[in-house]
């Protein structure tokens, strides 16, 4: 614990620290198998395949790099809003070794072909105990901090945590339910048309509850912290938290339109998703109108830049999502590679873009020092900016393009093009956004190199103190 | 309309009374002022208020 303060930021250290090794791995990972999509010669049975690697790409980056910096930023930021100390520093150092014991078994376990097939659920149901118990561990320690709080009120940031922490927990069980017949094999505890809609109501709230309501808490609370004012309506953040969880839990089946799951369902999803455009912009809105009269730390403060650009990212994605949750459009682009497009427009734009300037202005502090090279991470932003639009628009073209060689028919109603040929036709863009990875990898390395510098620095400094 | 029809109607109905009920508290004139207090007192949140850790503030009701 860091004494001078009373805060348990000794744990933070150890998440951010973790949590970048995990986002190295993700995108390590990711650039690998975008080059396997345009090689596929680069594939190795059986644990170096395409199908081996992908999710442990997206378990790494949404639950190693993403859950991990989250619950970094939880523990900083509920200790700072409740002005109190952790409630168990001690329970907290569990839950960071289990954290990554439970994000190496899961590679490790993924790699040798243990997979649920459900997605963003595929650990089998050891390690998915696992993650239980990590959940209630984390759970319990923040619930209990806001429990203790010297705060009457609650920032709103908190009531984004609270929503994380009940949600990611009511999902995981529900989807997770399963009947183990092994130790490495289970079945999932529902069938057919129920399955899908249990797996996509799962699958889409992992978008509410770990790609937005985590980076919307630590927006709220760093946007302010770094242009020195504070954010522009903490009443319209209450109302849109509201509406935003009142509307999300009914969206998951935009991921099934056109399947046997029934009409009604499918209809109420895509009525729910068109309606997630207000709460969203208004988290967008009052980012914006935060910024009046601030527009040129846009400039001076890089990072501003980088919260500004995620927020925006935010937007440009709720307003992208809904609009593939309608159906005519659905019929266009879904099972085509449009929709990578928006996942890491989110990913690596929203998510992440965020996440960077979280890490920006804590680890400084938390290791009593100033960061190593704002040039570098200037570099860094300009990096991953380009890396990642370059990723989502080639996406975007290849899906429209896809999508319209699918479509195609003859004068007689058969289809035009084999699904092989339309394959073969997205090469061009499979390069590209290989190339777009390696663009964003580096700038990941350049960030991992001023936080490794700043944080030596600090050590440096703190030893010079000592001595 | 059958009995599941008529529950899930009153559901809706309660959850959206709920929501509006939240609307109105948070925009009522009297919560203005408290509504906004949160985004001013965070921007000063660095360091405990107080020495004693944990526990209770005066501050609260
Ligand atoms: C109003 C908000 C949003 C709506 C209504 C929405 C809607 C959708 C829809 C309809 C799909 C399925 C596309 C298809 O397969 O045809 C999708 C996929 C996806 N979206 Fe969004 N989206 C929203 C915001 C976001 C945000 C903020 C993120 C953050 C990263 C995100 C991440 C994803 C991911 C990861 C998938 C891929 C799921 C898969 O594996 O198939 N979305 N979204």
């Amino acid at each position: 614990m860091n004494q001078q303060e009373g805060y348990a930021d000794d744990i933070v250290k150890g998440f951010v620290i973790w949590s970048m090794v995990w986002g190295l791995v993700a995108v390590l990972v990711g650039v690998f198998i975008s080059f396997q999509i345009a090689f596929p010669q680069l594939n190795f049975p059986p644990y170096l395949t395409y199908g081996r690697l992908r999710p442990i790409h997206t378990n790494a980056g949404i639950f190693g790099w993403g859950i991990g910096s989250f619950m970094a930023f939880f523990i900083y930021i509920t200790q700072r809003l409740t002005r109190t100390s952790l409630w168990s520093p001690g329970l907290a150092k569990v839950q960071l070794w289990l954290f990554n014991v439970v994000i190496a078994l899961a590679a490790v376990t993924l790699a040798m072909g243990m997979n649920r097939s459900k997605e963003y659920a595929e650990l089998e149901w050891p390690v998915a105990s696992l993650v239980v118990v990590l959940w209630v561990i984390f759970a319990v320690n923040i619930v209990m901090t806001i429990v203790k709080r010297r705060e009457e009120q609650m920032y709103i940031s908190l009531w984004y945590i609270l929503a994380t922490l009940v949600g990611v927990a009511v999902l995981y069980l529900v989807n997770n339910a399963a009947i183990p017949v092994s130790l490495t094999k289970s079945y999932s505890a529902y069938a057919g048309a129920n399955d899908a809609n249990v797996q996509w109501w799962y699958g889409h709230n992992a978008v509410a509850m770990v790609l937005t309501t985590p980076p919307l808490a630590i927006f709220y609370y760093f946007l302010p912290k770094a242009t020195g004012v504070p954010i522009y309506s903490h009443r319209m953040g209450v109302v849109a938290f509201w509406s935003l969880i009142f509307m999300y839990l009914w969206t998951g089946a935009h991921h099934l339109l056109w399947t046997p799951v029934p009409d009604w369902v499918q209809t109420l999803a895509m009525g729910f998703s068109v309606m997630l455009i207000a709460p969203s912009w208004a988290a967008v809105f009052n980012g914006y109108f935060s910024m009046n009269g601030q527009w040129h730390q846009m400039r001076e403060n890089y990072l501003v830049k980088f919260l500004i650009f995620g927020i925006t990212f935010y937007g440009m994605q709720t307003l992208q999502g809904p609009s593939q949750a309608v159906r005519t459009f659905s019929a266009f682009i879904h099972y085509t590679d449009w929709v990578p497009g928006h996942v890491h427009m989110g990913t690596l734009g929203w998510v992440s873009l965020v996440l960077f300037a979280a890490i920006y202005y804590t680890v400084p502090r938390l290791y009593h020092t100033e960061v190593y090279s704002v040039p570098l991470a200037n570099v860094h932003f300009w990096l991953v900016l380009t890396g990642q639009l370059i990723f989502s628009i080639t996406m975007w073209i290849a899906g429209v393009q896809q999508a319209a060689m699918l479509n195609a028919t003859n004068p007689d109603g058969s289809l035009h093009y084999s699904f092989i040929e339309t394959m073969v036709e997205l090469y061009p863009y499979w390069h590209m956004r290989a190339l777009g990875g390696v663009i964003y990898l580096a700038g990941l390395l350049v960030f991992l190199y001023n936080i490794y510098q700043t944080i030596a620095g600090g050590k440096a400094q703190a030893a010079a103190q000592r001595a | 309309m059958d009995s599941a029809s008529i529950y899930y109607l009153g559901v809706t109905l309660l959850l959206f009374l709920v929501f509006a009920a939240i609307v109105a508290r948070t925009y009522s004139r009297k919560q203005k002022a408290k509504g906004e207090q949160p985004k001013y007192r965070m921007m000063d949140d660095d360091y405990p208020s107080d020495e004693k850790k944990g526990g209770r503030d005066v501050r609260r009701k």
